[in-house]
């Protein structure tokens, strides 16, 4: 268990958040040209990185807003929280 | 508001703790991110929607309850508030925020049950179940939190000390409810 500080409403505990899967994904600009390894590879490979994660959260029990959160997964030491559309605060 | 059945039916009194349920009054849902939607509801409703996250602005009729940034909860104090006038509210904010673009309004006075919970004990007995931490909130008259109560969604609305509403989906209110008095029977 560990606290995020979500950048609407504050700290809560983390059973308020769900976690959305590692973020910054672009979507394809033409999706119909994929072949469909590469939609596959888009859509379904993650780096499941242990160490310094981008991922994204939402507040699912509080304002239901989304947002960045770059989470170390071998510790969970939350080193920044995002809005989304926002850059990276640290690489 | 539809002709409900309540699934809770009694007023509740423990040591230093009173549990009842409010109703009916009127709860409807705004959401907007357009610049002019404060100034239309302070118009209409005399109060302007709070910015700051986790406040509430009121007066003697209405309370505005911060969700989200673009989401607010109004809900009125007035349990005599009649039918007719509840139906012009609703269909003033209507049109002048969801016809105009200005943002959407939604009655969901069915939506949400208002269980109003007072006594020294109130926190005691949240704190059995809920993940919030409490030391800002008591302290801070006004304050809003949506937040987890026996893993249950739920927003609380500070309303004095150690009086507050809490907001629950009235699927499920009837849970709650007993979690709350099986809970208050062992503060």
């Amino acid at each position: 268990m560990f606290i995020i500080n979500c950048p609407y409403c504050g700290e809560r505990d983390q059973s308020e958040f769900s976690c959305g899967g590692e973020a910054h994904i672009e979507r394809p600009k033409q999706p119909t040209e994929l072949s469909d390894d590469q939609w596959a590879e888009y859509l379904f490979m993650r780096k499941n990185i242990k160490g310094i994660q981008f991922e994204r959260w939402n507040h699912i029990h509080g304002c239901r807003k989304w947002f960045n959160v770059v989470r170390d997964t071998s510790n969970d030491k939350i080193h920044a929280v995002y809005k989304m559309g926002e850059r990276p605060p640290i690489k | 508001m539809l002709n409900f059945n309540s699934p809770i039916k009694e007023e509740k009194k423990y040591n230093d703790l009173n549990i009842i349920e409010v109703e009916p009054i009127i709860k409807i849902n705004l959401r907007s991110n357009k610049r002019e939607f404060s100034t239309k509801i302070g118009k209409i409703l005399s109060i302007l929607p709070p910015n700051e996250a986790n406040t509430s602005s009121g007066n003697e009729k209405f309370n505005l309850l911060w969700l989200s940034s673009d989401e607010w909860l109004i809900y009125s104090n007035d349990k005599e508030m009649s039918l007719d006038d509840q139906t012009n509210l609703e269909d003033k904010l209507f049109n002048e925020i969801s016809k105009l673009n200005q943002g959407a309004v939604t009655n969901v006075s069915d939506h949400w049950v208002m269980i109003n919970l007072n006594g020294n004990k109130v926190y005691d007995l949240l704190s059995k179940s809920c993940p919030y931490n409490f030391n800002d909130f008591k302290n801070k008259k006004g304050s809003v939190a949506q937040t987890i109560v026996n893993r249950i969604d739920v927003i609380l609305h500070h309303k004095e000390d150690d009086n507050l509403n809490l907001f629950v989906r009235r699927s499920f209110s009837e849970d709650l409810w007993l979690w709350i008095n099986d809970s208050a029977r062992f503060i």
